[in-house]
């Protein structure tokens, strides 16, 4: 290896050691951080877990990207949210809506995220996670009667009925136990 | 700059160690839960049981749930993906080691004939850490495959990250084992640093691209 590189090599060491404590919120901060990525950022804002989660598990912004947040999170959409109607007053849907399209899968360094992302890329922005390529393909050997047939999980869209560390972000297939199937899969 | 290279070697490998150390400390402070004697003991022992719930515990037994949905799910200490993560690990630790251990550039061109050049180490620390390094890089490659393999998938695209994750890997082994294979089929010493230390490379951002 040519002195150069080396040099490199060790600018990029101490680069690492320093960079510890910045976020991943950058490429750079995301290249020179120790903290695992390979997951999707759990969600930190209150008031967005506190109205999203209030029917169903309050869904990570890094599992859809901004192209769908907008199509979802606007006054008319709400009126008719998959059935439901989950209207917010303007400043609510406001803030919710800008941290959703901030922390969205493309703007994410996120593995799970990026690969969101890539998989939405082209083509209609989806409405639903379960309706992403890449988490169809993850749960597409489910049989039906493990996820609608079974009375604690009823919806793919329960994420964290089966996988155990839903709420931190976390969906690694080692953390996944499907409720009254404990050993489907393991 | 006038450095000596034995320096720069400990240095650069310095890094990779804590790179991969660091990893480490990160990961281990899960929580671990080691079952304490008293409830191996006491676990499934029903008397034990309905003493400290007294009789109502006997009349729910008959249509109770399995026990197996009560207890919290705890992921796994032992995994497939585990395995790969550490032995991906130890693997660059390793490359590190070996770096730091080098007994000095070997010789390419213009070389003084062989009876002049100094004796060959084949079963030396260097070597030794070196064969310890690509040995793992392949058992890392063998538990990848076995474990990931439904991760790997053309239609998401060489930018894919796991697919990244899948050819700098395979790459960093293979010129790994490149090194180690060239280095110990000739009978002088010859340079193949540059190759192994860009396999490892390699592996070190494989790792990151999906950390
Ligand atoms: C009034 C109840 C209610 C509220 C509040 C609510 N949702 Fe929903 N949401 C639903 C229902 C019902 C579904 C459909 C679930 C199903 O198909 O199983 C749904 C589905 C979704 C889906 C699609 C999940 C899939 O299948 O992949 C997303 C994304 C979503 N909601 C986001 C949000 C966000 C973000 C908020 C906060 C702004 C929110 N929801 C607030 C009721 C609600
Ligand atoms: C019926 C239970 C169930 C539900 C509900 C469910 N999953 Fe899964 N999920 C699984 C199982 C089982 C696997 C592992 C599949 C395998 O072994 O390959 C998995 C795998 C995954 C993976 C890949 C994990 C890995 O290590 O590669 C992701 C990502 C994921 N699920 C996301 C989601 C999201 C997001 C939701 C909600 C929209 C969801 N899942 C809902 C059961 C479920």
């Amino acid at each position: 290896m040519s002195k150069k590189l080396k040099v490199v090599a060790l600018l990029a060491g101490t680069l690492i050691v320093n960079g510890a404590a910045l976020a991943e919120e950058s490429f750079g901060g995301w290249l020179i951080n120790f903290d695992r990525t390979k997951e999707v950022k759990p969600v930190t804002d209150k008031r967005y877990l506190k109205e999203c989660g209030e029917c169903h598990f309050a869904y990570q912004p890094g599992l859809l990207p901004a192209r769908s947040w907008e199509k979802l999170l606007n006054a008319d959409a709400l009126k008719n949210h998959f059935g439901d109607n989950a209207e917010f007053d303007k400043d609510t849907l406001q803030a919710i809506h800008d941290y959703a399209v901030e922390n969205a899968a493309d703007k994410s360094f996120y593995k799970r995220s990026r690969k969101i992302a890539l998989a939405t890329a082209e083509g209609e922005a989806p409405l639903r996670i379960t309706e992403v390529r890449y988490i169809k393909r993850k749960h597409k050997d489910i049989p039906e009667k493990i996820v609608k047939g079974n009375k604690d999980v009823k919806s793919l869209s329960n994420c964290n009925k089966c996988h155990t560390q839903a709420d931190k972000g976390v969906f690694d297939n080692d953390t996944v136990s499907i409720p009254n199937y404990p050993d489907w899969d393991n | 700059m006038k450095c000596n290279i034995g320096f720069r070697n400990m240095v650069a490998s310095a890094c990779l160690a804590a790179l991969s150390g660091l990893a480490y400390a990160d990961d281990a402070l899960q929580d671990i839960a080691i079952p304490s004697l008293v409830s191996t003991y006491t676990n499934g022992s029903k008397a034990y049981m309905l003493a400290l719930n007294d009789a109502d515990v006997a009349q729910k037994q008959a249509t109770a749930t399995p026990v197996t949905q009560a207890t919290e799910f705890k992921p796994p200490m032992f995994s497939g993906s585990n395995a790969h993560k550490y032995m991906g690990l130890t693997t660059v630790a390793l490359a590190g080691l070996t770096m730091l251990t080098a007994p000095g550039e070997g010789c390419e061109q213009n070389c003084p004939p062989p009876s002049q050049q100094p004796k060959r180490q084949t079963n030396g620390t260097h070597a030794k850490l070196a064969k310890a390094a690509a040995f793992m890089a392949a058992a890392t490659l063998t538990t990848g495959v076995l474990n990931h393999w439904d991760d790997f998938h053309l239609e998401d695209g060489w930018t894919d990250p796991d697919n990244m994750h899948v050819m700098l890997g395979t790459a960093g082994a293979l010129l790994m084992m490149y090194a180690v294979n060239k280095s110990a089929k000739s009978s002088v010493p010859t340079s193949h640093a540059a190759m192994a230390e860009l396999g490892a490379a390699a592996m070190v951002v494989a790792i990151k691209l999906t950390w």
